[in-house]
């Protein structure tokens, strides 16, 4: 049993192994066909069409941060209520509606004590 | 249905942290955060009664144990027991953080909210019975304590302390889910009763040897969190730098909390490999004890001395489950072990709150915490003195404080075992029941007898008052160590009540 779970990994690693040959195949398939002709503008960064404007390392607002981090529990608020609001007939059938809903409010108002808590604590005030 | 009374500790508890928060929102004197805390708290602690003492009540239907979702969340006499231990200890912990997070500009609404979601981890964990629960219930207990290790933002040393306990922390929830997903690997099972069943037909298998490094690495994650050493070396430093009343909740709770889940992984899921883990805690318990002891005498800062102090009463705490170590050992002497373990968690908690409550009132007058500016206390502060001599004799283990009956079911367990290598931890933990008693009589002698050091304002210090809410946790700690050390028939009552678990179910 454990030789073959070992062995298992052998699949793993031959994924690995195609899937290195597959990009490093194509990379070098298309230096022997196209035509090679670097200039300074080809080699910048490219950002849109547009022309790159400063360096990479440019600095952004720490409050992106806080700003972000909120995003995020509402993503994740919403990936937990879609298949909620997907099955919530299937137990409202089952005679589970009232109890269902009742779940649901208890988790968003959870999440709005946190939005409201950020509020007070003026977080989401631009200073 | 689910069952919202074996529940209620946990939703009670779930709803306090929500109200904390809340008033900590509203524009009201900050103290009331810790009082809705409080409020809270004592109002879980009543259904942990009614459960308790269901059989004597009208309104509630005896079913014995209650499982809750399948097999992984057991209400029975253990975790009811460890239930209200926690929330008791909590509120001891809430009491003593009060004085001291006013002292100074402090976050108080997060730091009950922390506190509080961390007690709420250990209350499930001691009705956790499968490795996700429990391993969700270590987290919730762990994650908060490291913001609260560093509360002192601008305190580098609490600053070190967090960073050294979230690092250590980290891995020993690394290695410890390594473990547990051999152990599921292997076993194929969660529930701690489906490890057990399986794990009799791995014995001589090809798997033996996973399942080996599995049930060792999970021991391993534990007892990072119980610090024994070899794996201590976060806790003096973490210990005295985080704010004294989180030290004094770190090594109540939240180590009370790693030993639950060691019980429960070790007398249930890992049952029949005694053979395993018995070995394994002898050598921890033993290294713990002796390492722990002889650390603690060259200490001159109390904290960090109680810190030592706190490894080796765990090596103690452990030396029960060292026991195991003699094969063949029989299921009534396993019960004997692990009443001596839950025995010993409880008084810890009374005597190890209480010596910290004495410390942080000795630290607000003193503004010091090396062991010889606390000189002469006696003289200016003779009721302090006194409850420090109370504290720290109990912990050394002398009768009629509470410390001594802790010690006794210890050795009652081992010695009931009998055998070479039960005997040889006996004499080890023998030997470093003197050795200990050596840097606690040290620091009581020097409160009582040594003159105060010339840099001590004495006539000021005389007229300092000791925190209202303080004095209550001083009340309740110091009457709880002598109560229980006159009469230790109650406790052992509760802790035979928690040997069933052991028996199995």
């Amino acid at each position: 049993m454990l030789d073959q779970y070992f062995g298992d990994y052998i699949t793993v690693a031959a994924f690995i192994a195609v899937g290195a040959l597959l990009v490093g195949g194509g990379m070098f398939a298309s230096s022997l066909l196209r035509p090679d002709k670097p200039t300074k503008v080809k080699s910048e960064t490219y950002e849109c069409g547009i022309d790159p404007v400063g360096g990479g390392w440019s600095q952004s607002h720490i409050r992106y941060y806080i700003f972000a981090l909120l995003f995020l529990i509402f993503d994740v608020e919403a990936v937990f209520i879609f298949p909620w609001a997907v099955r919530i007939e299937d137990f409202a059938a089952a005679g589970l509606g009232g109890f269902i809903f009742v779940e649901m409010v208890i988790f968003i108002v959870i999440l709005l004590l946190g939005l409201v808590y950020a509020i007070r604590k003026g977080v989401l005030r631009w200073e | 249905m689910i069952d919202y009374h074996a529940l209620a500790p946990e939703l009670l508890l779930a709803g306090t942290v929500l109200a904390v928060l809340t008033v900590d929102l509203l524009r009201v004197e900050k103290y009331w955060v810790a009082v809705v805390g409080l409020f809270g708290l004592f109002l879980s602690f009543i259904p942990v009664l009614t459960l308790g003492f269901c059989d004597t009540l009208t309104f509630c239907e005896d079913t014995g144990t209650r499982f809750l979702f399948g097999e992984s969340y057991a209400v029975d006499s253990f975790s009811l027991v460890l239930k209200a231990l926690f929330l008791g200890s909590a509120f001891v912990a809430v009491l003593l953080s009060v004085g001291y997070l006013e002292s100074d500009r402090f976050w108080q609404g997060e730091f009950y909210f922390l506190m509080l979601s961390s007690v709420l981890g250990a209350v499930v964990m001691a009705s956790s019975r499968d490795l996700v629960t429990i391993f969700v219930a270590l987290e919730l207990v762990t994650g908060p304590t490291f913001l609260m290790a560093g509360w002192r933002k601008g305190d580098p040393r609490s600053n070190e302390a967090m960073l050294k306990f979230f690092i250590i922390g980290v891995l020993s929830a690394a290695l410890l889910l390594f473990g547990m997903s051999l152990v599921y690997g292997t076993t194929g099972e969660l529930t701690f009763a489906g490890i057990r069943a399986e794990a009799a037909g791995i014995r001589g298998g090809d798997l033996e040897a996973l399942f080996t490094v599995g049930v060792l690495f999970t021991l391993l994650g534990f007892a990072f969190k119980v610090s024994a050493v070899p794996f201590h070396f976060w806790t003096p430093d973490t210990y005295e730098g985080s704010p004294t009343p989180v030290t004094a909740y770190l090594s109540v709770v939240s180590k009370t909390a790693g030993f639950v889940g060691l019980l429960a992984i070790c007398y249930l899921a890992f049952r029949d490999a005694t053979f395993l883990w018995g070995p394994a805690l002898w050598v921890l318990a033993a290294a713990s004890m002796t390492v722990g002891n002889l650390a603690a005498l060259r200490q001159t800062n109390i904290v960090r001395l109680l810190g030592y102090s706190s490894i080796a009463q765990g090596g103690f705490i452990l030396v029960p489950f060292g026991a195991a170590v003699a094969a063949g050992v029989t299921d009534v002497q396993l019960e004997e072990a692990f009443f001596a373990t839950v025995t010993y968690l409880l008084i810890y908690a009374f005597m190890n709150l209480g010596a910290f409550a004495v410390i942080i009132a000795g630290g607000n007058r003193l503004r010091s915490a090396e062991i010889g500016d606390w000189a002469g206390m006696f003289g200016y502060a003779p009721g302090l003195a006194t409850m420090l001599a109370v504290f720290f004799f109990s912990l050394a283990g002398i009768p009629p404080l509470a410390g001594w009956f802790a010690k006794f079911v210890m050795f009652r367990a081992v010695l009931s075992v009998g055998g070479g290598w039960a005997a040889a931890l006996a004499i080890i933990a023998a030997v470093n029941s003197v050795i200990a008693f050596v840097y606690y009589a040290k620091v009581v002698k020097s409160a009582f007898m040594d003159p105060a050091p010339e840099h001590v304002a004495v006539a000021d210090l005389a007229r300092m008052p000791t925190v209202p809410s303080l004095q209550f946790a001083l009340v309740l700690t110091v009457a709880g160590v002598i109560v229980l050390g006159i009469f230790p028939g109650i406790i052992a009552e509760i802790g035979e009540l928690t040997k069933t678990f052991a028996s199995g179910f």
